[in-house]
């Protein structure tokens, strides 16, 4: 009878095993999966669209497109890894970008020629905006939705404030030719936007830091334990994530030429989208900027073919929601309880 | 295995309270250098919570430790490793999305980097050395835990621990492992004792935790045994077998008033409840249940047995993924508790804390929770009714409240469980799955619940009993049935004058 | 949570403590506001300023109703501002549109029957997908958010006025009950009532208190978890319809981002009036508390002369410091689900 029960209760931690297996062809699956739909997309498009979307126009209209976004979404990895998640996306890139643009030569404010220091004090004004998101997340125990979904409007309203409804427009001539600079045909933007993505790259897979992330967005008690400060670690990503959507803010700016609050619409639900879409789960822990890349290459791949198809601009925006929701339901661990920190 | 004649770690005396519970009574622990030392007994019986306290996770509520010579009194892990001793935690504690170089040297980066950048090579290479130690060269450091299985994690667990207390080389170190062969097979078990061993070799020490008595006698030098948070006490294993543990481990004057044998009936022919080959995938299956009208049941068995899992399921928390439930003959399937409730099946759930009772609501509205039907008109409900009833219960068992409104974090463990039952009552179920009903309650008030038990069921209630320790699970039960490994091992009557010994049933358990 | 007396009893003082802070905060907030803007501005409390402020709250006052609910057990729907705009833009379409075709009162009746199915669906759906589906309540609504937005602008994207012989549908609106104050609020202050009463007399109410309060518990004792969640969210998204429907009356056209400065207001609104954001205590009488906070910040910030730029940032702050005083600090890591 030893023999029987032994062999049979052996099948219950190989079951148990086999379960945890499935598990990770799940992940597997998920990994793959992003480049997967990037490639039925693009297959897709070029038989729907024909030349127009193969075009090296395209491509470089594309690679446009995807700069800021990127860069928005790169800041949104990181918060969305320590299990988090920041709304305050659209404020925090309308106030840098409003606040540059008044303070290097513009026409609003003719006093005001600050050049790059302009720049760097714009940034400089997120970036803070961010330590603060962290502290008050971190030391007040409040969700970070809440905390940033404040800010979204607390960092428009600064914006708004900053022209007061003046639209004031960029004369600094380093800042005008910026806009129209490119190196091998591709644009002084997209050049930032990749700088940016390498940067973040050498953080998450050469910095301590970045180890850190993984750990604290998977389970918080280990790190605390072995003597990390995951407070400080929430507060730097909060910082690092505000730093990046205000140099989004500024080169966005630097584009448009103008400085308006407007510069940050409709760039939070694609970024939310590309990040999940490219396999970084919300629950924390997984996922990284390679991800994310592969998630905007989608969400802009998608938006160029459907621009191209002439499908109506609000339907494009809906679905971004859409893709957010499906995305969220396939991938999510139905037995984790994801925990709005 | 040598042995000195000093013990290089030693506790004496190590008592720990929590608010009216003893976990630990005051007991002592040796450990000599080069020896794989075995902790034995019953859940409850304070192995976890010595190691917690050893490894500086918990502080005792009095006593002393010494580790060469030296006071001991470590606040937090990292104290602990830095003296030398590192533990393995029951749950997983690796990052699975970082490889094994980093989950290893994890939160001691900085020793690896140059420039700002961390010389992922070198980190690799110094993994792979720790591996080497514990003679685990064919792990690749550079692999994501996420693709390893739990034996090998079980080893990088190992490994970062050795690696963790050896900051200075050449000294005794002191390795706690907490249930590390549950989930593993008969082979990997193997592997991680020849590990043991070699760790005692190098001159190091271990402390092994396991329920599996037939493990713990294969690969410790000495054991101890701990029953009701006391030392027992320790026996060389040469000298040790697995009847002489079992009688120290559970040997007990069993308390025929305590248990209010007087009032045991014997149940009815009808049966209420019946599973067949029931089974929840990975963690029981083949489970054949009978339970008839106005029985008490006992299920017994280990923490990972399945008697948890099986409660779950019974009570429509968790679905099946084989087998079927009859109600009087009928078969049913429950989507959640709310489904199971209206069958008449309540659960009174182990963690009360956590999934027991609501602390911001008031000891009427908790009462109040499984009964809709009788305290409400429609929808309206009636707050006369409401009121009736808590107080009604407030008087019946006797519950120590300032008043039917009062919040229930304010009321004693035992009291908050008398409020559980209280509702459980009050629901009118018919079927109760009773888990741990006296977990964290005082000696007066388990009495209490005793003597509720016996007059439920002789009421016609049915019960399915989970209890605290073996005694009270024989002694409060008609049959009682025993769980090992996700399947039965074995069914006993117990009758007033028939109990079953307590080493009959444990030897089924492990 | 320790069992111990001294430590329970503390926890519960703290706890009440907290809960008055944050009523007294709005009353004396109210007070403030009231005595000094009466005091430096003229007219303020003019019957004029005051009846529009009155009216003014009442589509605030109904969302923030069926937000209070959803805050109670825990979940948060950040898409009521945005449903709110879709049935208001709804409304007005709907009146336009079949005016043509059918007699005024059928058309106001298909308008009205148009916007709220719209909110039943929305927040039936929202409902099983974060219940079923067990997505999070806020990454869900953010969802919905765009979509709904989104939805709102294809239905219209401009302002669109009312067409004048529709006139009547909207009318209701100005009538004035006691003098100042005007139907809308009375109807606002109904459904708040039935709200409260559902809340703290009904086993749906006693069922949403135990769930914010402890959900698997909540679960394990049988109480119907899910199909309490789902109607909540489904009255949620009612009370966003009728709010937008509120609005297009109020200004007698339609413009599809209406709602999206609400959701903000109706989440200071309900923490304001106690409801925390962790679940398990609140009420919809706090909320009429909070609500006229809120809009007499606004009201004052308008008469003073503040720029409107200043009121984001204004509220932003202010549900800020009123979330920061009324979290329970003990607990670590809120959970939303």
């Amino acid at each position: 009878m030893d023999k029987r029960i032994n062999r049979a209760s052996m099948s219950i931690i190989d079951e148990f095993t086999e379960k945890v297996r499935n598990e990770n062809i799940k992940e597997h699956v998920i990994k793959t999966a992003p480049l997967m739909v990037l490639a039925v997309l693009v297959v897709v498009f070029s038989v729907a669209c024909g030349a127009s979307f193969v075009s090296k126009d395209n491509l470089v209209s594309i690679m446009n497109q995807l700069a800021i976004p990127l860069v928005v979404a790169l800041g949104l990895t990181f918060v969305i890894m320590i299990g988090s998640i920041d709304l305050s996306i659209n404020g925090s890139v309308g106030m840098a970008g409003s606040l540059m643009s008044c303070l290097v030569l513009n026409s609003l404010y003719p006093n005001m020629n600050m050049g790059l220091w302009g720049v760097l004090l714009a940034i400089m004004a997120s970036m803070v905006c961010g330590i603060i998101i962290g502290i008050i997340h971190v030391k007040l125990h409040i969700p970070s939705f809440m905390v940033t979904f404040a800010f979204l409007y607390i960092c428009k309203g600064f914006g708004m404030l900053s022209y007061q409804g003046l639209i004031p427009t960029i004369r600094d001539p380093l800042l005008v030719d910026a806009a129209k600079a490119s190196f091998i045909g591709v644009p002084f933007i997209t050049w930032v936007a990749v700088a940016l993505f390498a940067v973040c790259y050498y953080i998450q897979e050469y910095t301590a830091f970045g180890r850190h992330i993984y750990a604290v967005g998977t389970n918080e008690s280990v790190p605390r334990s072995v003597g990390v400060n995951v407070d400080m670690v929430k507060i730097k990503v909060f910082t690092l994530a505000a730093l990046l959507f205000g140099i989004a803010g500024v080169i966005g700016t630097i584009r448009l030429g103008q400085g308006q609050v407007g510069v940050g619409e409709g760039l939070m639900f694609p970024a939310q989208a590309a990040v999940v879409v490219g396999g970084t789960s919300l629950s924390g822990g997984k996922g990284g900027v390679l991800n994310t890349v592969t998630g905007v290459l989608i969400m802009t791949v998608l938006n160029n073919g459907l621009v191209l198809l002439s499908v109506n601009p609000f339907i494009r925006t809906a679905l971004s929601g859409i893709i957010i929701l499906v995305a969220v339901i396939l991938t999510i661990q139905r037995n984790n309880q994801i925990i709005s920190k | 295995m040598t042995q000195t004649m000093e013990p290089f770690f030693s506790a004496r005396n190590i008592t720990k309270a929590f608010s009216g519970t003893h976990a630990l009574k005051g007991v002592d622990l040796d450990v000599y250098p080069g020896e794989i030392v075995g902790l034995v007994g019953e859940n409850g019986a304070g192995k976890s919570t010595l190691l917690k306290i050893i490894i500086g996770a918990q502080s005792p509520s009095s006593g002393t430790m010494t580790i060469h010579g030296r006071n001991y009194n470590p606040r937090t892990p990292m104290e602990a490793n830095q003296e030398g001793i590192g533990m393995v935690f029951q749950e997983q504690s690796l990052i699975v999305n970082l490889n094994v170089a980093q989950n290893i040297f994890f939160g001691h980066e900085k020793e690896f980097s140059e420039f700002g950048m961390i010389n992922w090579k070198k980190m690799n290479k110094a993994a792979a050395e720790v591996l080497a130690e514990v003679d685990a060269k064919d792990i690749t450091p550079n692999k994501k835990v996420l693709d390893l299985n739990f034996a090998t994690r079980q080893i990088i667990e190992i490994a970062k621990v050795m690696n963790v207390t050896k900051a200075k080389a050449g000294r005794t170190c002191l390795i706690l492992l907490d249930e590390p062969t549950s989930i593993l097979n008969e082979g990997e078990v193997q592997n991680l004792f020849i590990q043991m061993r070699k760790i005692a070799q190098r001159g190091h020490s271990v402390v092994f935790v396991s329920h599996r008595l037939d493990e713990v006698l294969e690969v410790t030098d000495r054991i101890y045994v701990y029953k009701d948070g006391e030392s027992v006490g320790s026996l060389k294993t040469r000298d040790a077998t697995e009847a002489k543990l079992y009688q120290m481990m559970v040997g007990r004057f069993t308390n025929t008033e305590y248990y209010h044998l007087e009032s045991q009936r014997d149940p009815e022919e009808a049966i209420e409840l019946e599973t067949r080959d029931l089974g929840l995938h990975g963690l029981f299956k083949h489970v054949d249940i009978k339970l008839r009208k106005g029985e008490v049941l006992g299920l017994c068995g280990v923490v990972g047995s399945g008697k948890e899992e099986i409660c779950s399921v019974l009570c429509g928390d968790e679905k099946p993924t084989s087998g079927e439930i009859l109600l009087n003959g009928k078969q049913v399937q429950f989507r959640s508790p709310k489904e199971a409730l209206e069958h008449g099946i309540l659960m009174i759930p182990k963690e009360r804390l956590y999934e027991g009772v609501i602390m911001t609501l008031s000891v009427e509205a908790n009462i109040a929770l499984s009964n809709n039907k009788k305290i409400a008109r429609g929808i309206f409900i009636s707050k006369k009714k409401i009121a009736a009833q808590a107080n009604s219960w407030i008087d019946r068992l006797r519950i120590k409240t300032r008043g039917r409104k009062e919040l229930l974090l304010q009321l004693s463990g035992g009291n908050q469980q008398k409020v559980v039952f209280s509702r459980a009552l009050a629901s009118q179920s018919d079927i109760l799955i009773l888990n741990h009903p006296t977990r964290g309650v005082d000696v007066g008030a388990k009495e209490e619940i005793y003597a509720l038990i016996r007059e439920m069921v002789n009421t016609g209630k049915s019960v399915i009993l989970l209890g605290d320790t073996l005694d009270e699970c024989i002694g409060m039960s008609n049959r009682v049935m025993v769980l090992k490994d996700g399947l039965v091992t074995g069914e006993f009557d117990a009758p007033v004058n028939g109990k079953p010994s307590q080493v009959d049933v444990v030897s089924l358990m492990m | 949570m320790a069992n111990d007396t001294k430590t329970a009893s503390s926890v519960q003082s703290r706890m009440k403590l907290r809960d008055n802070i944050t009523r007294y905060f709005s009353f004396s907030a109210i007070v403030i506001l009231l005595v000094g803007l009466s005091l430096t501005q003229q007219n303020f409390l003019g019957a004029a300023n005051i009846k529009n402020m009155l009216r003014d709250t009442a589509p605030l006052m109904i969302m923030s109703a069926g937000m209070t609910s959803v805050l109670i057990f825990g979940s948060i729907d950040l898409s009521t501002g945005a449903m709110c705009s879709v049935s208001n833009v709804l409304f007005v379409q709907c009146l336009n549109v079949y005016c043509a075709n059918l007699p005024p009162w059928l058309a106001t009746i298909c308008a009205f029957a148009l916007s709220l199915s719209f909110g039943f669906f929305a927040g039936l759906l929202l409902g099983m997908i974060h219940v079923k589906l067990k997505v999070p309540s806020f990454i869900a609504s953010l969802g919905f958010m765009s979509v709904w937005q989104s939805a709102a602008l294809l239905i219209s994207d401009k302002s669109v006025s009312v067409q004048k012989v529709m006139w009547f549908a909207t009318d209701w609106f100005k009538i004035p009950v006691l003098g100042v104050i005007g139907l809308p609020l009375v109807l606002a202050l109904l459904i708040v009532g039935l709200v409260y009463v559902i809340q703290g007399h009904t086993t749906v109410g006693k069922n949403l208190y135990a769930i914010g309060g402890n959900e698997r518990a909540a679960r394990v004792a049988g109480v119907p978890v899910d199909s309490t969640k789902i109607s909540v969210f489904v009255v949620n998204g009612l009370c966003a319809a009728l709010g937008g429907i509120f609005l297009a009356a109020k200004l007698r056209s339609c413009a599809p981002t209406t709602g999206d400065p609400f959701t903000l207001l109706i989440v200071a609104s309900c923490v304001l009036g106690g409801t925390a954001l962790s679940g398990g205590r609140g009420s919809a009488l706090g909320t009429i508390i909070g609500v006229f906070t809120v809009a007499l910040i606004n009201n004052g910030l308008n008469f003073i002369g503040v720029s409107p730029y200043w009121q984001n940032v204004v509220f932003g702050v202010f549900v800020l410091a009123a979330i920061a005083i009324s979290v329970d600090r003990s607990v670590r890591g809120l959970t939303i689900k």
